[in-house]
């Protein structure tokens, strides 16, 4: 069998791999969804897990091992050995960006075009080394660049609900409306298939997620951007690609080419999605490589073979230079990046955005900042749909990260989804009985717009929803002077202050839609300790005997929390 | 004579088996004929002695067969070939202890009743408060109906239809369409306490079928269930006692809050039922405001003794 014969299998053994992991991607991305309360059983993590870049910058930024997978060893260890074949085999969105690359060739008959190295391809390591800056002085911002968060929030929080959009709409218009010829309804064709959508895919009740449309525009415009060069994300920006490029600089398996059997057609020069210059003998560029073969089948005079080379032979292979004052240059960037993002006054704890409600179990604000990937699990897994990206709540540090806002929806009592499928530990995976203790918030009356108080009408929404065994709202009983000069005794609402947890279900669920009555922020919430307008130790006024959350001392309270 | 085959003895079995099941209904008949009128409520209750050794689960399935069989069985509601809407309470992510929900093994066991009354498919759903997901399954309804080969349903948001009402406080309301299509609702409630109407029961429990902004009703909470149970002409609603929430209601969570109360009640009344509910709770039923404004519109009679209820005690 010949060299290209070898390589030509070798590429569709590629492209299956490729099309699995793919596909693997998409049903894990699936999995992570609020099916019945329980956090999801399927290794939801797991492309995060095995992603050396979240592993080095969370470990850089927290410094701290916990709660990290150091699956992403192992990505490194098979890029030592293979060069990147995580990008060439492996990764999603670089399959993702081949597919679309190949869409171009198959439906526009497009010129071929030569694609050289270019030097603007260094770009991936200085992006690479000013995250790396910004992340060892804390600041976590990898979660907007990393291929694995970039791919898995653009699905989530923009895809998947825009599919949900339209099958719904059809779903119920045809529910709805009821087409049918005879006794033939559409609608028995329909309404099996909407089932299996939302029983397998969405299992839950439509969401949509806000701001989302910049997520949208940045996917669309890495895909889109392989119009212009072939695979242009991972040729150019990855930083991901950066990180592995650097440490595949010397692989076990090179490329070999034979210079007798190079009659220079540049059908290599072609083929390779990566511009890693197989066509210059002795010039191939080890970081660029994808190692996908392309390069090898296209060559009809067998001169192109991988083949195993000593570790740390000197290279017969070119070499990216970097070059030092770049590299320098890279790391002021990242500085200057990290001061513009601190400088703020919320940065500095000068000011603390009402709006800000963090999921249960997040850390500290800088702790969680340190850690949050911006990946979308928790925003996609929280079954209310209140778990909403950041866009300027949280600063441009922030970008993207989860908050909970009840005006869509309320963090669910029996539920801790969110802290188990944090691939980084931004939030922890807190057990229930914990996670019900947390507060994440405080829930304040606006008198101007809650019934009883404004308009003297009857109302006990937020009471009645409000999740806490022994109720954060209670009641307090006053007249209400009605039209007619006659006086109706009502309930008036008040917040207990040490029971709340901030929860958001009473704003959720209050009647005003658009601004509601009772609404809750960020204030009092467990992580902070400067957050806190009470006075620390539970109720100034009530029984000595109670614990700081408000409860008698009793055995039964315990387990009306904690089962 | 040879051996049966098969089909013979398939043939056998369902001539034999129909011939009971006729003799049953027969017999049903017959009772039912023997007093003029079919009773209009029944209650039934479980030895209070034996309670506390009971097995809940049997205790709730035996009440809910006893109740529904003392007002005649489940055919007398549900025809054969039927579309059978039963309406639980799952309005809240809550285990069964904790007495938020409908009872799962009455929901299952008025499921298996309808079945074998001759539905052809038994749907449950409620508009759950929390996520429905979350609610129908810590609530043990899904699991308890779909062994009893009920199916549930979610309901989807788009899928509320405005209807006309034509109540006095509500002209025009937006309803789940599947529910009003069913030939039968059965309005399955569970007793318990709540912050406004100070009992929640079977008129209360119609605010499961309702979309729109529903936490304004409670602004004439009263006008609305009396509007809401006018159209829905009920033909049957049971209720559950078995375990009470009597505080912290809608919602409950504390297990301090539930009572073992072992009673199952049934009725074609629906305000009697509720009344029953509120003397239950420790309420005169006048002090609940909807059951006042409902038997004022001539929806039922809060005056439930005077149905004459079948009363049993079993154990």
């Amino acid at each position: 069998m010949s060299v290209q014969d070898k390589a030509r299998r070798i590429i569709w053994i590629r492209r299956f791999v490729q099309t699995l992991v793919l596909v693997f991607f998409l049903v894990i991305l699936a999995a992570n969804r609020p099916a019945d309360g329980v956090a999801p059983t399927a290794p939801v993590t797991i492309f995060f897990d095995l992603n050396p870049l979240v592993m080095v910058s969370t470990w850089l930024a927290s410094h701290s091992l916990e709660g990290i997978s150091l699956l992403g060893l192992l990505t490194l260890a098979v890029t030592l050995v293979f060069g990147r074949v995580f990008c060439g085999w492996f990764c999603p969105f670089g399959t993702l960006h081949n597919a679309v690359a190949s869409l171009r060739k198959q439906f526009r008959k497009v010129v071929p075009r030569v694609e050289m190295f270019s030097r603007w391809q260094r770009a991936k390591y200085f992006i690479f080394l000013a995250l790396l800056v910004m992340t060892s002085a804390g600041a976590q911002w990898i979660g907007v660049l990393d291929p694995f968060s970039l791919l898995y929030r653009s699905i989530s929080l923009t895809i998947l609900p825009a599919l949900d959009v339209g099958v719904s709409a059809v779903a119920n218009g045809v529910y709805l409306t009821d087409p049918h010829l005879g006794s033939l309804h559409l609608r028995d064709l329909t309404e099996p298939v909407y089932r299996w959508w939302q029983e397998r895919v969405t299992a839950t009740e439509l969401r949509v997620f806000s701001g989302t449309g910049v997520v949208f525009l940045v996917f669309v415009t890495a895909l889109v951007l392989n119009l212009v060069r072939n695979r242009f994300w991972c040729r150019y920006l990855c930083p991901l690609g950066g990180m592995l490029g650097l440490i595949a600089a010397r692989p076990l398996l090179r490329l070999t080419s034979d210079p007798e059997a190079c009659n220079s057609c540049q059908k290599c020069t072609l083929a390779c999605p990566a511009a890693a210059q197989p066509e210059k003998p002795g010039e191939w560029l080890a970081s660029e490589c994808f190692g996908c073969w392309n390069c090898v089948g296209s060559c009809n005079n067998q001169g192109l073979d991988f083949q195993w080379t000593l570790p740390l032979q000197k290279t017969s292979s070119g070499s990216v230079d970097i070059g030092k004052r770049r590299a320098l240059a890279s790391v002021a960037a990242g500085v200057a990046g990290l001061s513009m993002m601190r400088i703020t006054p919320a940065a500095q704890g000068k000011t603390f955005n009402p709006a800000l409600i963090r999921p249960p179990g997040a850390r500290a604000e800088y702790d969680f900042l340190q850690r949050c990937v911006k990946c979308g699990l928790c925003m996609q897994t929280c079954p209310s749909g209140g778990l909403q990206p950041t866009w300027a709540e949280a600063g441009l540090e922030g970008l993207w990260s989860p908050m909970l806002v009840p005006a869509i929806g309320w963090c669910e009592f029996e539920c801790h989804a969110c802290g188990q499928v944090c691939p980084t530990e931004a939030i922890k995976p807190l057990p229930l009985a914990e996670k019900k203790k947390v507060k994440i918030g405080l829930a304040v009356i606006d008198t101007t717009r809650c019934l009883p108080y404004a308009y003297g009408r009857e109302c006990i929404v937020c009471e009645e929803h409000c999740p806490v065994p022994d109720k954060a709202i209670t009641f307090e009983m006053r007249e209400a002077m009605q039209r007619d000069g006659s006086v109706r005794l009502l309930k008036f609402p008040r917040v207990d202050p040490v029971r709340c947890t901030g929860c958001g279900i009473c704003e959720t669920k209050c009647p005003f839609q658009d601004l509601a009555g009772i609404r809750v922020v960020s204030a009092g919430e467990d992580r902070h300790p400067d957050n806190q307008p009470m006075l620390a130790g539970g109720d100034p006024y009530g029984d000595p005997n109670s614990d700081s959350n408000g409860n008698a001392n009793e055995e039964s309270n315990g387990d009306s929390y904690g089962y | 004579m040879p051996d049966p085959t098969r089909r013979d003895f398939l043939k056998t079995s369902a001539l034999v088996g129909g011939g009971l099941l006729a003799a049953e209904s027969l017999a049903l008949r017959e009772a039912a004929l023997a007093s003029a009128t079919p009773p209009a409520m029944s209650i039934a209750r479980w030895d209070e002695a034996a309670l506390a050794n009971s097995d809940l689960s049997d205790v709730a399935v035996k009440l809910t067969q006893t109740a529904i069989e003392s007002l005649g069985g489940m055919g007398r509601f549900v025809n054969k070939g039927d579309t059978v809407w039963v309406k639980p309470n799952i309005g809240w992510n809550r285990r069964p202890e904790l007495a938020a929900n409908t009872n799962p093994d009455v929901v299952a066991a008025v499921v298996r009743m309808c079945r074998d009354a001759g539905a052809k498919t038994v749907k449950v759903g409620d508009h759950p408060c929390h996520p429905a997901r979350q609610a129908y399954r810590n609530s043990g309804i899904a699991k308890a109906v779909e062994e009893a080969g009920g199916k549930m349903v979610y309901l989807d948001k788009k899928r509320f239809k405005e209807m006309t009402i034509d109540g006095q406080h509500l002209k025009k309301w937006p309803l789940y369409v599947e529910i009003i299509e069913a030939d039968l609702v059965i309005n399955v409630p569970i007793l318990k306490h709540h912050g406004l109407s100070k009992a929640s029961m079977a008129m209360k429990n119609y605010m499961g079928i309702i979309g729109g902004n529903r936490g304004s009703w409670h602004q004439n909470l009263d006008a609305c269930l009396a509007d809401i149970t006018q159209f829905m002409k009920p033909r049957i609603s049971l209720l559950d006692a078995v375990r009470v929430l009597t505080d912290h209601g809608p919602q409950g969570g504390d297990p301090a809050d539930v009572d073992v109360r072992g009673i199952v009640a049934a009725s074609t009344d629906i305000v009697a039922l509720d009344a029953l509910g509120a003397e239950l709770l420790g309420h005169d039923s006048q002090a609940i405001g909807n059951i006042g404004v409902a038997a004022a519109r001539g929806l039922g009679t809060p005056d439930y003794r005077s149905l004459d209820p079948v009363e049993k005690t079993i154990s």
